[in-house]
C-alpha cells in the first residue's frame, strides 16, 4: 500500500479521508438528532460540536479534492459497463459537492441566525452573511434536503461497491478498505 | 412659530452665555437660580452642569464569546444622568438605570433564553443601575467609580469615560468589561463558562442634552 494513488488502487491518504469522512458523516447525523430533541444549554452545546465537526468535514474535502486533483485515480475494473461507469461518475461527483455543500450550507445557516461558528471553540469563522430570516430558513431547508440526497447518492455508492464485490468479483471495494490493498 | 421663540431665545442666550463665559459654568447656574450670596466666581456643586439623555443616538451594547465566537446584544431602553463640570469633577456624578428586559441579541432563541430565570431574567430584576456619586481623572482619563448594581448584585465598577461637551449638550462613550458570573448571571448549566464566556463587554455612547436641574 502507497501513500499517493496508482492507477490500480488507492493510496492511504486517500483511504484515510475517504473513511474519516464516512465516520464524521454519520457522527453528524447523530449529534444532528441529539441537538433536534434538545433545548437551551444542550442544544448550543450539541449544535457547538456539531458546527465544529461540520468544518472539519469542509477542511478534509478541501484537502480531499486537492490530492484527487494531485494523484491518479484508479480506473474502473476493464468490464464495468458504459451506464455503470456513467452512474458512478455522477454519483461521485455528486458525492464530492455534498461534502462540500453540507458543511457550506451549515456555516450559511448559522451565520443568517448570528450563531456563529467556531472550531471546538478554539477559533471562530467569520460569518458568511448578515442576520437574514429568509437565508436561515432558506439555507436550514436546503440542509436538510441535502442531506437526504447525499443519503440516496450514498445508498447507491454503496450497491454499486456491493456489486463490484460480490456480483462482479472485482477489486474495486477491496482497494478502498482500510487495511485491504491491491498490488 | 410663537411657541419656539421662547425657546430659540433661551437657546441663544444660552449659547451666547457659554461662548463669552469659555468654559466658566456660572450661568448655568443663574439660570438655576443661585442661592442669595452665592459667589459668582467659585461654582459650588449646585452649579456644575447637568446632563440628561437625549431622546435619540446612544447605544449601550454588550458582546460575549458564545460557541467559540462572538456575539452582541443591546439594550434598547436606559436612561442617563451626568453632572459633569471639567474643572470639578469631585462635584459630578453619574447615574444610569437600564431597562434589562429591553435587549436584543438579533435572534429570538436567544432572547428567550437570555430572559430565562437561569440568565439575565428580566421579570425578577428589571432594572440594572449605575451609580457614581464623584468623578475622579485616572490615567486613561475620566473614570466614574461607582456601583453597579445588575441582577440584584451590588458590586463596584469603575466606567472610564471619553467625554465632550458642547454648549448645549455632551457625548460619552467608553467600554469595559464586566464578569457575569460576579452578578449571577448564570445559574444551572450556565453557569459554566465553556459555552459562553464570563466576560461581557460593555460599550456606551451616549448623547446628552444639557438641562437646568
Amino acid at each position: 500500500m502507497t501513500f499517493r494513488n496508482t492507477t490500480r488502487s488507492w493510496g492511504t491518504l486517500s483511504k484515510a479521508l475517504h473513511w474519516i469522512i464516512v465516520l464524521l458523516i454519520i457522527n453528524q447525523w447523530v449529534i444532528a438528532q441529539w441537538a433536534e430533541s434538545s433545548t437551551g444549554f444542550a442544544k448550543l452545546k450539541t449544535l457547538g460540536y456539531h458546527k465544529s465537526f461540520g468544518m472539519t468535514i469542509l477542511m478534509l474535502a478541501i484537502i480531499r479534492l486537492a490530492w484527487r486533483w494531485m494523484n491518479p485515480v484508479p480506473d474502473l475494473s476493464a468490464e464495468t459497463k458504459p451506464w455503470e461507469r456513467t452512474l458512478a461518475k455522477i454519483s461521485h461527483v455528486l458525492l464530492y459537492g455534498l461534502i462540500f455543500a453540507m458543511p457550506l450550507t451549515g456555516w450559511l445557516m448559522s451565520s443568517a441566525k448570528t450563531y456563529s461558528v467556531s472550531w471546538f471553540n478554539l477559533f471562530a469563522f467569520p460569518n458568511l452573511v448578515g442576520k437574514s430570516d429568509r437565508v436561515y430558513d432558506l439555507t436550514h431547508d436546503l440542509h436538510h434536503l441535502l442531506f437526504a440526497v447525499l443519503v440516496t447518492v450514498a445508498a447507491v455508492h454503496i450497491a454499486g461497491a456491493l456489486k463490484h464485490q460480490f456480483i462482479d468479483k472485482n477489486d474495486v471495494l477491496k482497494r478502498m478498505l482500510p487495511f485491504g490493498g491491491v498490488k | 412659530m410663537t411657541n419656539y421663540l421662547p425657546a430659540l431665545t433661551v437657546g441663544a442666550a444660552l449659547s451666547a452665555a457659554a461662548c463669552s463665559a469659555a468654559e466658566n459654568p456660572a450661568p448655568a447656574a443663574k439660570l438655576t437660580a443661585a442661592p442669595a450670596g452665592t459667589s459668582t466666581t467659585v461654582p459650588a456643586a449646585a452649579g456644575v452642569p447637568h446632563y440628561v439623555q437625549a431622546p435619540a443616538g446612544s447605544t449601550l451594547t454588550f458582546s460575549f464569546i458564545q460557541a467559540g465566537a462572538e456575539n452582541q446584544g443591546v439594550f434598547k431602553q436606559f436612561a442617563t444622568e451626568l453632572n459633569y463640570d471639567e474643572k470639578n469633577l469631585a462635584a459630578g456624578s453619574l447615574k444610569v438605570a437600564v431597562q434589562t428586559g429591553s435587549f436584543d441579541t438579533q435572534d429570538k432563541d436567544r432572547n428567550d433564553t437570555l430572559a430565562g430565570a437561569d440568565l439575565l431574567d428580566p421579570k425578577k430584576y428589571p432594572t440594572a443601575q449605575f451609580v457614581a456619586t464623584s468623578l475622579t481623572r485616572g490615567a486613561k482619563g475620566i473614570e466614574a467609580a461607582g456601583k453597579l448594581t445588575l441582577h440584584g448584585v451590588t458590586k463596584d465598577l469603575k466606567l472610564p469615560l471619553d467625554i465632550r461637551t458642547t454648549a448645549t449638550g455632551a457625548e460619552i462613550s467608553g467600554e469595559t468589561t464586566i464578569k457575569r458570573l460576579d452578578y449571577g448571571v448564570g445559574t444551572g448549566d450556565w453557569k459554566s463558562t465553556e459555552w459562553v464566556g464570563d466576560e461581557v463587554k460593555l460599550q456606551y455612547k451616549v448623547a446628552l442634552t444639557r438641562t437646568a436641574k
